[in-house]
């Protein structure tokens, strides 16, 4: 099979077995990879029911035909695994230097089953594998872990790793890789910690062999030249995804105090603009990346480094929760990446906890002793750590995400929890921006942003409209932007130099031997959209239409102040959304997919 | 002509490595390039970029005389007459000339075929005299 | 002299086409913006000299600003 590794790898931790199989030509035909092996996999291998933190559930770990390839952004690999934090579907894509060298080393996808006894590591150099002690690593940062293998196996190595967080059982925790990339979203750090492995280490020296290597070096080196050529290439890459921040901010969309606002009057403090000229030092790219858009930061109040902050991060950890400061939301950065746990989620439970505070909902009692207030940087500080550690009443409240602490604490605190399906919401406000608003509701992990980005279409549409075609338009991103990570590429150089995605056509047909269409891959895509639902229904059996509803933040309080004071979707729009956006689909009012549509989808059989 | 390289431009991505390796071994593999990236992180977070200066000195003490000069005045490895003796390493002052027997069956290092530079999205490498 | 306001992606069609316009000195970034019909919500952001202004950046004599359009963001 040109373009893939061949093998699977298939590590037991419970009994130490490690296996080898070839990779399925029909899950390469019909997923392709990345993303797509991974939904296939769990939704075969998982037992319906299983414990996300208990022996029966796995973690996998894929890339995909472009990952490891010369072409541009082939860095990001899938992490697909049943979430501890919303009981359904987890799949967060890691960028960074690990996909390539996976790849290398001869996988296409690990699976890591079982719990080990004891705290290990996992060290991959070519075919050969081992499963290691790591006792003495067991309760240090990611980044001291990364660190002592460098030292300890070389630059050649690769390597992801979780922190306290994740052995803690953080629900949300995330895991790490290259001193401040992350598989971030959904708690695969917890799963990961549940199983006692403390890291993967891997190096690959082999090639990968593709279908036409004439053809896949022009096409390769074409996709390459028109990132080269592209309009605004070289500011997209000084200030990377922080250069949305000043944007987001004018119309309304920065979240702000716990998302009861879109515009933040801090907000110059936090731009892109001043990021880049008070902390950033270097641009730090994933593999094989023209633009990149890590930006590599110094913050000399603290004496730290940090991949980042890029703009989710700004966004939930700076506006959210009031803090006006780039070095300290860098620093909050630091620590959440360091502890193993991600800025999204985190940056949402501490914005309702301080929402809770100054409401009277919690008391310095219920914090520890924390003063909790909006803008209170050494607070926040505090708070993160208790998080990764379970440390405190309030820091094992919130480590189990934004939906249970509110359930949990009620007094009304459940209507600002900001979260869909209890994965907290990524840094958008949507208090109006309907397509973006039914993006997070009906993405497959959760609140999530980037499976259908689609902000931009709902200010050049006209932001309150509800109307088919702007449904229409969440169903496309949704079908299409995920085939990055299903290809094991990034998606920013489409998105953000804007190049011909077409060009990516003949560098897949030259390197996999296939030819395929966009239309053809979008067809694969709406099988996986689709599939990953069926995941959802099988995990819960009451899953439907009450789990795709929006925080009522967003229909029930209109903004205060900012660019969108006084504005709102209403709830009636909110189900109206939802009515076209199953219709589109094929599901039933419900929102589960009709017999009819998983038919046409091929997806009966595996349903039953 | 030669190859430059201005590191703080570098991010690092390795897209010059696959490049590289494509074009001395006709394969994907970072693992087989003659650029040599060393990363400084997570301090002072940096990364550090060596290049061929085209200085000749791995060719003056080849004993087989397999360093040759190509039409585009580089010196090239020819893959034929490399016997692995290892005598180019040591006299590279950029470490950028290999010999790792387990990877390839020759020594190799950078022949200026400009590929790199032309996946290069930051701008940090380029050729000049 | 005035400024050169270069619009880029999507931005040129306010332009009729063209890539680039002149504004005088002396407006805001987003008076420029108003007096073009660039609506200033399709606008990201906006580079003045290679560096990233806010659209209340006052003009200087031949300032060269790109104005880059909203794009799909991450
Ligand atoms: S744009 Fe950013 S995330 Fe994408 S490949 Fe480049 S550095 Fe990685
Ligand atoms: S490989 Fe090293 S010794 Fe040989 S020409 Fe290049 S820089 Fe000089
Ligand atoms: S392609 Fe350019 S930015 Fe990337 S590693 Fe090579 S020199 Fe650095």
């Amino acid at each position: 099979m040109k373009g893939y590794a061949g093998s699977i790898l298939r590590v037991n931790l419970a009994t130490g077995q490690i296996s080898k199989e070839p990779t399925p030509a029909e899950m390469a035909r019909d997923y392709l990879g990345g993303r797509g092996f991974g939904i296939y996999q769990l939704f075969k291998e998982v037992p319906k029911g299983a414990d996300a933190l208990g022996p029966q559930n796995k973690l996998i770990i894929s890339t995909g035909p472009l990952s490891g390839m010369l072409i541009p952004g082939g860095g990001k690999c899938d992490w697909t695994t049943k979430s501890p934090l919303t009981g359904g579907y987890a799949s967060a894509s890691m960028g960074g230097h690990f996909t390539a060298e996976m790849k290398y080393a001869g996988y296409d996808s690990i699976i890591l089953e079982g719990v080990s006894p004891k705290p290990v590591y996992l060290l991959i150099e070519d075919g050969k594998v081992q499963l290691l002690d790591a006792a003495h690593l067991w309760g240090k940062g990611a980044f001291d872990v990364e660190v002592e293998f460098k030292h300890k196996y070389g630059e050649e190595y690769q390597i992801a790793a979780i922190g306290p967080g994740g052995e803690n059982l953080v629900l949300y925790a995330c895991i790490n890789h290259d001193f401040g990339r992350q598989a971030g979203r959904g708690g695969v750090g917890a799963v990961m910690g549940s199983k006692k492995l403390k890291a993967i280490v891997v190096r690959g020296t082999k090639s990968v062999e593709v279908a036409d290597p004439e053809g896949y070096r022009k096409a390769g080196m074409a996709l390459y030249k028109a990132c080269k050529d592209a309009e605004g290439l070289a500011e997209w890459t000084r200030y990377g995804t922080t250069v949305v921040t000043s944007w987001c901010d004018e119309v309304g969309a920065l979240p702000t105090r716990n998302f009861s606002a879109g515009s933040f009057e801090g907000g110059e403090k936090i731009y892109g603009q001043t990021m880049r000229k008070e902390i950033v030092i270097t641009d730090k790219g994933c593999f094989g990346c023209p633009c990149p858009c890590g930006k590599y930061s110094h913050m000399k109040r603290y004496g730290t480094y940090v991949e980042g902050p890029e703009y989710e991060t700004i966004g939930l950890m700076g506006s959210n929760l009031g803090i006006a400061d780039i070095q300290a939301v860098g620093e909050a950065n630091r620590l959440a990446d360091d502890l193993g746990v991600d800025t999204i989620s985190a940056g949402n439970c501490v914005a309702w906890a301080m929402e809770c505070y100054e409401k009277g909902i919690l008391t310095k009692e219920d914090t520890d002793g924390l003063e909790l207030k909006f803008g209170n940087i050494e607070a926040t500080f505090a708070l993160i750590k208790n998080i990764a550690h379970r440390q405190g009443k309030l820091g094992n409240l919130l480590a189990d995400g934004v939906k249970r602490a509110a359930e949990k604490i009620g007094k009304g605190s459940e209507r600002f929890a900001i979260q869909v399906k209890g994965m907290e919401q990524s840094g958008y406000a949507t208090h109006s921006a309907t397509s973006m608003l039914l993006a997070y509701m009906t993405c497959d992990v959760g609140a999530h942003h980037n499976r259908a980005w689609a902000i931009t279409y709902d200010l050049q549409v006209g932001r309150s409209l509800v109307v088919p075609e702007k449904v229409a338009r969440v169903i496309w991103l949704q079908n299409f932007r995920p085939m990055f990570d299903v290809l094991g590429a990034c998606r920013l150089q489409w998105v953000e130099l804007s190049i011909d995605r077409d060009l990516y056509v003949p560098a897949m047909e030259a390197i996999t031997g296939i030819h395929r269409t966009w239309e053809d891959m979008e067809a694969v895509g709406n099988r996986i959209w689709n599939l990953t639902r069926l995941f959802w229904m099988r995990e819960n059996e009451d899953f439907g239409r009450s789990w795709d509803q929006p925080s009522p933040r967003f229909f029930e309080e209109p903004p205060k102040t900012g660019a969108t004071a006084g504005q709102i979707t209403s709830y009636e729009d909110v189900q109206r959304l939802l009515d076209m956006y199953y219709e589109q689909r094929g599901w039933d009012n419900n929102g589960l997919p009709t017999p009819a549509t998983l038919e046409k989808l091929n997806l009966a059989q595996i349903a039953s | 002509m030669r190859l430059y390289v201005d590191s703080t431009k570098c991010s690092g991505c390795r897209a010059c490595l696959v490049a590289c390796s494509l074009n001395l071994f006709q394969e994907n593999n970072p693992k087989k390039a003659a650029l040599n990236l060393i990363p400084h992180f997570p301090a002072p977070g940096v990364y550090e970029m060596k290049v061929c200066t085209q200085c000749g000195d791995c060719a003056a003490v080849c004993p087989t005389e397999a360093i040759k000069l190509n039409e585009r005045g580089a010196y090239y490895v020819d893959f034929d007459e490399c016997n692995l003796c290892e005598a180019c390493v040591p006299e590279c002052p950029e470490d950028v000339m290999y010999v790792r027997a387990e990877l390839a069956n020759a020594a190799w290092k950078c022949n200026l075929c400009g590929d790199c530079v032309a996946v290069c999205g930051t701008g940090a490498l380029w050729i000049a005299d | 002299m005035p400024a050169t306001i270069k619009a880029y992606g999507m931005l040129k069609t306010y332009l009729h086409g063209q890539n680039e316009a002149s504004v005088e000195h002396g407006l805001t970034i987003r008076q420029a913006l108003a007096v073009l019909g660039i609506p200033s919500e399709l606008v990201a952001f906006v580079i003045v000299n290679d560096e990233q202004k806010s659209k209340d950046y006052c003009l200087q004599d031949a300032d060269i600003v790109k104005v880059m359009a909203v794009m799909g963001g991450g």
